[in-house]
C-alpha cells in the first residue's frame, strides 16, 4: 500500500509539473512570425514605421519578396513547419500593386491557402494578409501588433501534419 | 563557403540600441559564417574605403551588412562589390536600422531579433548567384501617335535634338482641336496664328527633316518593348501626291460632287476632293472616295485635268499602305472626345435646330467654319439671345462624376466672343459650380462676368431642365421652377476619352483608368508615363486639360525620352526577373494568364513557356502560380527564399 501510494505521488507530481511547466511556457510564449513584405509597399512602410521610431513587439521576421504575388504557400507552410506561430502577409493596397496586380493573386492564394491550413488545424487567424502602404507606417505597427496579440492568445502552434 | 558579417552601428543609431557583442555570439558560430566585423559609419567614406579593402583582403564568398534599409544603401553597397571585384549580387543586406533597432525598445530583444535576420540573410546570401545586368540596342527613334498641340510639341522637341520623329495622325490635317478654333482662351489669343509658327516648324523648319507626319493613318500593331517596338501603321489613299501638290486648290471648283462637310458639323458642303478647311495643314486636298464619282464607275477626271502641275499629282490609283517603324519609344497623344449630349435626351441635342456642342459652336465661330465666322442661326436669322449649359454630364454619377475643368474657361470665351460679333446679344450661363483656378483665368471670367447682356444662373442640375422648341425660340425650363428662351442653346459637355482608345490601349497593352483615360504611371511623380515602359502620354488623352497643359505634358514625353533613350546608350536590364525551366514546364500556360507584363512567351511547337527578359519586370507572380514547379525567379529562387524563413526562424 505504501508503495502504492509513493508511485500515486509521484503520478500526481509528475501531472502537477507538467501542468505548471506547460503554464510556465504558456505565460513565456513568444509567438514567432514570419511576415512576408513586398518590396514596395509594406516593406516601405515598415520602414517609414522605423523612421518614427515607432516600437512594436519583436516577434516578426522579415521575409521581403518583390510582390505579394511571389508569396508561394509553400513559403507560408515551409515557415509553419520551421517553428512558426503565425505569417504574415504585407502587400499593397488594391490597385496600388507595383506590378499592377501581383496583390490580387496574393489575396485569391490567400483564401486557397486558408482553406488548405483549415484541413491541417490550423487556424485562419495564423495566416494573415493585409494591406499596407508606403506612408501607413502606423498602419503596419498596428497590423503587426494585432498580429503579435492574436497569436499569442492562440498560444504555440502544436504541430504541422 | 565563407561569408563574411558586416555590422555597421550607423554612428550611434543601432548601436544604441542592438548590442554588435551578443549578435557577434549569436550568429559568428553560424556555419559558413567565416568572419563578423563590426564597423562605425559604413556609409561614410572611411566606411566604404574599410568595405572594399577588406573585400579585397579577406575574399569572401559571399557578404551579408546589417545596416540601414537597402532601400537606403543596397546600391551604394553594391557599388562596393562590384568595385572590388565581387559580383554585386553575391550580397544581402540585412535591415537592423528601420526594422530592429528603431523599433525595439529592448536592447536584448532588439539583438536577438537582429541575430534572427541576420542568419536568414546568411543562409540565404549562400545560395546567391553572380548576376549580371544585360544590355540590348536601343531605337532612338520615337513614333508620336496624334498631332495635336501635345503630341506636335513632343514631336518637335525630340526632332530639334536630332532624333527622327515619326507623327501618326488620324485626320488629314495635322493641329488637332484647337486648329478648328477662332481664339483660345485665356487671353482670346487667335488660334491658327497661335499654332501657325510651331505647325511652321514642323512643316518647313530646320529640324523638319527628322519628322514624318502620317495623316489618314493608324496604328494597328504594336510589338517589342521600350528601345525596341515595331509598329505597324496604315495610312489610308489620299489620292493626291502630298510631296508634289502646292495646294493652289484649282482641282476643287470642278468636282461635280458636294456632300455634307464633317469639319464643320454638316453645316456646308464641301466637294469629294477638298481641303479639311482653309488654312489646314499639310495644305493638300484629298479625295473622298466613298462621295467620288469613280467609285460608282465613272471615269470622270475632272480634278486631275484641273490640276496646273499636270499629271500625276492627282493619284486615282493611290492604295492604303501598310508600313513598320522600328522605334524605342512611343508618345500617345490622340486627345479626348465630348461627352454625347444626345444621352441626356431632355436637352434636345439633334432634335431640336440651333442646339450645338461646344465643338459645333466654335465653328460657328470660325472664320474658317460654315457660315465664315457669322453667328448665324440654322435659319439664317442672327440670334439675339444665347443660353450657354455648363457641366453637360459633369459631376453627375449618372454620366461623369469629375469636373473637367476647362469647359467654363472656354465658356467665358464663347461670352467675350459673342459679345465682340453681336454686340447686345443676350448671354445666360446655366452652371452647376464654376471654376476658374489659375493665374489668367479668374480675369477672363471677370469679364465675362462685366459683360452688360451676360447674365450667370445656378442651375443645380442639367437633368432638371427641359429644352423644347415654342414657335421661333427655344425655351428651357427648368422643373426646380423657373424658364427663359433663347435663340440657340450651346452645351458644354464633359470631356471624355474618345472612342478609338479602347482600342489602341489594346494595341498597346496600356491601361486606361476608370474613366478611360490612359493611365498615368503615377498620377502626380510620372504623369507623363504610362503603366508601360517606354510608351508616353500627353495631352487630353490622359486627362481633361488646356492647350497650356497638354503642351507641357508633349515636353514632359520630350524629357523622358531625350534623358532614357540617349543614342548609343544600351538598355540594362535587370537581372532579377523570373525563368522557366523547359524540362520541368508542362505547357499549362498558368504563367502567362497571370503575368500583367506579357512576358512570357510561348513556344507552341515544343509546347514550352519561356521568359522574355526584358519585358519580365521580376514581380516572381508567375513562379509563385506554376503548378509545375518550371518557373523560378533569379535572386528571390525558391531555396534562397526557403533557406531565408528557415533562417530567421533558426
Ligand atoms: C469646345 C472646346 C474649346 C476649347 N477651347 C480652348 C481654349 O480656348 N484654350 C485652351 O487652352 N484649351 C481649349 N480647349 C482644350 C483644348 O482643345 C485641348 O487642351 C487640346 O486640344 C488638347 O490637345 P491634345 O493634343 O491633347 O489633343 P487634340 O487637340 O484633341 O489632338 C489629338 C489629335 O490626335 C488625333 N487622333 C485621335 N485618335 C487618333 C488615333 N487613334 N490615331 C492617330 N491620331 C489620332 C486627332 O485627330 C487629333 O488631331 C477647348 C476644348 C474644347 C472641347
Ligand atoms: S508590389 Fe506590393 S503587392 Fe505587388
Amino acid at each position: 500500500m505504501k508503495e502504492d501510494n509513493g508511485s500515486a505521488n509521484e503520478a500526481l507530481g509528475e501531472a502537477l509539473n507538467e501542468a505548471l511547466n506547460e503554464a510556465l511556457n504558456e505565460a513565456l510564449f513568444e509567438p514567432k512570425i514570419v511576415g512576408f513584405l513586398c518590396n514596395w509597399c509594406s516593406y516601405a512602410g515598415a520602414d517609414k514605421a522605423g523612421g518614427a521610431q515607432k516600437s512594436y513587439p519583436p516577434n516578426v521576421n522579415v521575409v521581403k519578396v518583390m510582390c505579394s504575388g511571389r508569396v508561394d504557400p509553400q513559403f507560408v507552410l515551409k515557415a509553419y513547419d520551421g517553428g512558426a506561430d503565425g505569417v504574415l502577409i504585407l502587400a499593397c493596397h488594391p490597385g496600388d500593386c507595383h506590378y499592377k496586380e501581383g496583390n490580387y493573386r496574393a489575396l485569391a492564394r490567400h483564401r486557397m491557402l486558408l482553406r488548405m491550413l483549415e484541413q491541417h488545424g490550423i487556424e485562419a487567424a495564423r495566416c494573415r494578409f493585409d494591406y499596407v502602404s508606403a506612408g501607413e507606417g502606423d498602419r503596419f505597427v498596428k497590423i503587426l501588433t494585432e498580429m503579435v496579440d492574436t497569436v499569442r492568445a492562440l498560444g504555440p502552434l502544436k504541430a504541422l501534419v | 563557403m565563407r561569408t563574411g558579417v558586416y555590422f555597421c552601428n550607423c554612428g550611434s543609431n543601432i548601436s544604441d540600441r542592438v548590442d554588435s557583442e551578443q549578435v557577434r555570439q549569436k550568429v559568428g558560430n553560424v556555419s559558413d559564417v567565416a568572419y563578423f566585423k563590426t564597423f562605425g559609419l559604413m556609409c561614410s567614406e572611411e566606411g566604404k574605403e574599410f568595405l572594399h579593402n577588406d573585400i579585397t583582403e579577406e575574399k569572401p564568398d559571399r557578404i551579408v551588412i546589417a545596416a540601414c534599409s537597402p532601400r537606403d544603401h543596397e546600391s551604394t553597397f553594391m557599388r562596393i562589390l562590384s568595385g572590388a571585384g565581387m559580383n554585386p549580387y553575391l550580397m544581402q543586406m540585412v535591415n537592423i536600422r528601420e526594422q530592429v533597432a528603431w523599433v525595439t525598445d529592448d536592447l536584448q530583444k532588439a539583438s536577438e531579433k537582429a541575430s534572427h535576420f541576420i542568419k536568414g540573410a546568411v543562409k540565404r546570401v549562400g545560395l546567391h548567384k553572380p548576376l549580371e545586368k544585360k544590355a540590348i540596342d536601343m531605337s532612338p527613334d520615337v513614333l508620336v501617335i496624334g498631332a495635336g498641340p501635345a503630341g506636335l510639341k513632343a514631336a518637335l522637341t525630340i526632332a530639334e535634338s536630332g532624333r527622327k520623329v515619326a507623327i501618326v495622325e488620324k485626320r488629314a490635317v495635322v493641329g488637332g482641336e484647337p486648329v478648328l478654333y477662332e481664339e483660345v482662351f485665356p487671353n482670346l489669343e487667335c488660334a491658327p496664328c497661335m499654332l501657325e509658327p510651331m505647325l511652321n516648324e514642323i512643316l518647313h523648319g530646320e529640324h523638319a527633316e527628322n519628322i514624318e507626319i502620317l495623316t489618314k493613318s493608324e496604328v494597328i500593331d504594336v510589338a517589342g518593348f521600350y528601345g525596341n517596338f515595331i509598329v505597324k501603321v496604315k495610312t489610308e489613299p489620299r489620292f493626291v501626291d502630298l510631296h508634289q501638290c502646292i495646294g493652289c486648290g484649282e482641282c476643287i471648283a470642278p468636282c461635280p460632287v458636294s456632300v455634307r462637310n464633317e469639319f464643320n458639323n454638316g453645316r456646308d458642303d464641301r466637294k469629294a476632293i477638298s481641303l479639311s478647311f482653309a488654312g489646314g495643314l499639310p495644305n493638300v486636298p484629298f479625295i473622298d472616295m466613298n462621295a467620288c464619282l469613280r467609285a460608282k464607275g465613272e471615269d470622270c477626271r475632272l480634278c486631275d485635268q484641273a490640276c496646273p502641275l499636270g499629271e500625276g499629282i492627282i493619284k486615282f490609283d493611290d492604295e492604303e499602305l501598310v508600313s513598320e517603324r522600328n522605334v524605342g519609344a512611343i508618345v500617345v497623344a490622340v486627345g479626348s472626345a465630348l461627352y454625347d449630349s444626345a444621352l441626356i435626351p431632355n436637352l434636345g441635342y439633334g432634335k431640336i435646330p440651333d442646339v450645338y456642342t461646344a465643338f459645333e459652336f466654335e465653328r460657328l465661330l470660325s472664320s474658317t467654319g460654315p457660315t465664315s465666322g457669322q453667328l448665324q442661326m440654322s435659319d439664317g436669322r442672327v440670334p439675339e439671345s444665347i443660353a450657354i449649359l455648363h457641366c453637360v454630364g459633369s459631376l453627375d454619377k449618372n454620366h461623369n462624376e469629375y469636373c473637367s475643368g476647362i469647359c467654363c474657361q472656354y465658356a467665358f470665351k464663347f461670352n467675350l466672343m459673342i459679345e465682340h460679333k453681336l454686340p447686345g446679344t443676350f448671354v445666360t450661363h446655366l452652371y452647376k459650380e464654376l471654376v476658374y483656378p489659375g493665374k489668367e483665368e479668374y480675369f477672363l471670367y471677370k469679364r465675362a462676368k462685366e459683360n452688360p447682356h451676360a447674365t450667370f444662373v445656378r442651375t443645380v442640375n442639367v437633368n432638371t431642365l427641359e429644352i423644347n422648341r415654342k414657335s421661333d425660340k427655344i425655351e428651357i425650363k427648368n422643373t426646380a421652377g423657373g424658364s427663359l428662351m433663347a435663340d440657340m442653346v450651346v452645351l458644354c459637355p464633359a470631356i471624355v476619352p474618345s472612342k478609338s482608345s479602347g482600342k489602341l490601349g489594346e494595341i498597346l497593352d496600356a491601361t486606361r483608368d476608370r474613366f478611360g483615360f490612359f493611365e498615368e504611371l503615377h498620377g502626380r511623380l510620372d504623369s507623363a508615363k504610362s503603366k508601360v515602359r517606354g510608351i508616353y502620354l500627353a495631352g487630353t488623352c490622359q486627362s481633361p486639360m488646356n492647350i497650356q497643359q497638354a503642351i507641357t505634358q508633349g515636353m514632359a514625353t520630350a524629357g523622358y525620352v531625350l534623358s532614357g533613350l540617349v543614342e548609343g546608350r544600351k538598355l540594362e536590364i535587370e537581372p532579377i526577373t523570373a525563368f522557366a525551366d523547359e524540362d520541368k514546364c508542362s505547357g499549362c500556360r498558368v504563367c502567362m494568364s497571370v503575368c500583367p507584363y506579357k512576358a512570357i512567351e510561348f513556344n507552341t511547337e515544343k509546347q514550352k513557356a519561356s521568359v522574355n527578359e526584358v519585358l519580365c519586370q521580376g514581380c516572381g507572380t508567375c513562379v509563385a502560380a506554376c503548378p509545375a514547379g518550371a518557373m523560378n525567379s533569379n535572386h528571390f529562387t525558391n531555396d534562397a527564399i526557403f533557406a531565408e524563413i528557415e533562417g530567421v526562424l533558426a
